[in-house]
């Protein structure tokens, strides 16, 4: 059918269905081009002539509606589940019907070992390149943590191992479970709404996530880049045990702590109960002899400081009665009795010392003042 | 002592508290206070070693995440 205006004077106006039509041979010239998808809501009918798939970018979830040749999709032989990443290469084109873009495909491939090891790569670099693996975004681990979480497989011997080291290191702990898909379609989204659902959890102080060995293609949900974010941006901090010693799976690498085993995983997250309660012992012990040491302390100052009391009283006696003496042998140099030792007199006449013998006539009394003793005498001649 | 105050963080006060009382420069009055709150810290930490019981919570998360945590008793 042919896209024809209709003429309203010299305005051209399209129908809906022209317009759509149109839009779709004008995205038809562009070349073939492959896009990379995980595949959700496979429809494949044997009565119908075309298979319908969602392709869905699994970094920010925008979608893709793709059709492909019910004829050309079987003789690819896929087996094709939903979750699995695909390379579609087509064309765009636009439903008539709905004016709904799609991508008419014309070959699909999965995503083959090759293709996966580039796509981590990438990843990998681009996540490393944003920090997400940084060493100084990693959380320290609690030492006593309210509750540990647990994401992991339903039949998991990996959990076991970490419950029976917990439960030997720490017994009183809490333990909050969390069974997930750990391998296979749908597993990346059910680990990070498990990871968000233990984060959730009032108690829960640190996640280990873990589960066994497995093959690449069973690993590769933990390499992720949404699990992978989830880690790094998990509530409390993770601790990966996933996989063997060997694998690095990206989650390896942005939860907090890697742990090589389920079972180290567990002695990572809960301390060693008897080395706590030792440690706990020793400063009860060390509590109780500072504090007897400080009141020996002050027992000691008290006891010289009520010596120094008691000695206090005499002390004072002491000082003042050599104070006294210090006094009295001052007083003792000043005394004029000590002139007269040295064999001065002082003369009185009617009780007045003589200093000049103005007012003394011949044959006035006079009293002489020895160093001993004393003389009563007259006087026999005035030398002015 | 709030429930809610970690192992951590008790066993912490303890340590500082036994750190300042060995320091020797504390006032008497406070030094009782002091051993009054260590005891108290040694108690409740020693309490919280006691229990002997591990206990398993299973959650069931909703598939798409975007649920809260269903506990399951």
């Amino acid at each position: 059918m042919k896209v024809e205006p209709i003429l309203y004077g010299d305005r051209k106006v399209y129908t809906v269905s022209a317009f759509n039509r149109g839009m779709s041979r004008y995205l038809g010239r562009i070349p073939l081009v492959w896009v990379e998808g995980e595949v959700t809501e496979l429809r494949r009918n044997d009565a119908w002539a075309t298979v319908f798939l969602t392709l869905r970018d699994p970094a920010t979830a925008a979608t893709l509606k793709a059709t492909i040749q019910r004829r050309v999709f079987d003789r690819l032989e896929l087996e094709l589940e939903e979750g699995e990443t695909v390379h579609a290469q087509g064309r765009a084109e636009v439903w008539e019907a709905r004016g709904e873009l799609a991508l008419r495909v014309t070959t699909l491939e999965r995503l083959g070992l090759g293709e996966h090891l580039v796509a981590l790569e990438r990843l990998k670099r681009q996540l490393a390149a944003e920090g997400i693996f940084a060493a100084e975004r990693k959380r320290p681990l609690p030492r006593v943590p309210r509750a540990v979480g647990i994401l992991t497989g339903a039949d998991a011997a990996a959990r076991g191992d970490v419950v029976a080291t917990i439960a030997r290191r720490f017994p009183g702990t809490k333990v909050v479970v969390c069974e997930t898909r750990v391998q296979g379609t749908g597993a990346a989204r059910k680990i990070v709404a498990g990871l968000a659902a233990l984060g959730a959890h009032p108690e829960v102080d640190v996640v280990v996530a873990t589960r066994g060995g497995g093959s690449f293609e069973d690993l590769l949900p933990w390499s992720d880049e949404a699990v992978v974010r989830a880690f790094a941006a998990s509530r409390v901090p993770v601790v990966s045990a996933v996989g063997h010693e060997q694998d690095t799976p990206l989650c390896d690498l942005a939860a907090d702590v890697r742990a090589a085993t389920p079972t180290a995983a567990g002695a990572l997250v809960v301390p060693d109960r008897e080395e706590l309660r030792a440690a706990l012992e020793r400063s009860r012990e060390r509590l109780g002899s500072a504090v007897h040491a400080r009141f020996a302390r002050s027992d000691d100052q008290l006891a010289r400081l009520h010596a120094r009391l008691r000695e206090a009283p005499t002390l004072l006696l002491e000082r003042r009665r050599a104070a006294l003496d210090r006094t009295g042998a001052r007083l003792q140099a000043l005394s004029p009795l000590a002139t007269l030792g040295r064999g001065y007199a002082i003369v009185r006449v009617r009780g007045e010392a003589l200093r000049e013998p103005t007012g003394v006539v011949s044959g006035d009394r006079v009293d002489i003042q020895l160093a001993a003793g004393g003389l009563g005498a007259r006087v026999e001649e005035v030398r002015p | 002592m709030t429930p809610g105050t970690s192992f951590e963080e008790l066993q912490k006060e303890l340590d500082s508290i036994v750190t300042r009382l060995e320091r020797g420069d504390v006032p008497v009055d406070d030094a009782i206070a002091l051993f009054k709150r260590g005891e108290e810290l040694y108690r409740e930490c020693a309490s919280r070693l006691q229990a002997a019981e591990l206990r398993i919570e299973e959650l069931a998360p909703s598939g798409d995440g975007t649920g809260g945590p269903e506990p399951t008793p």
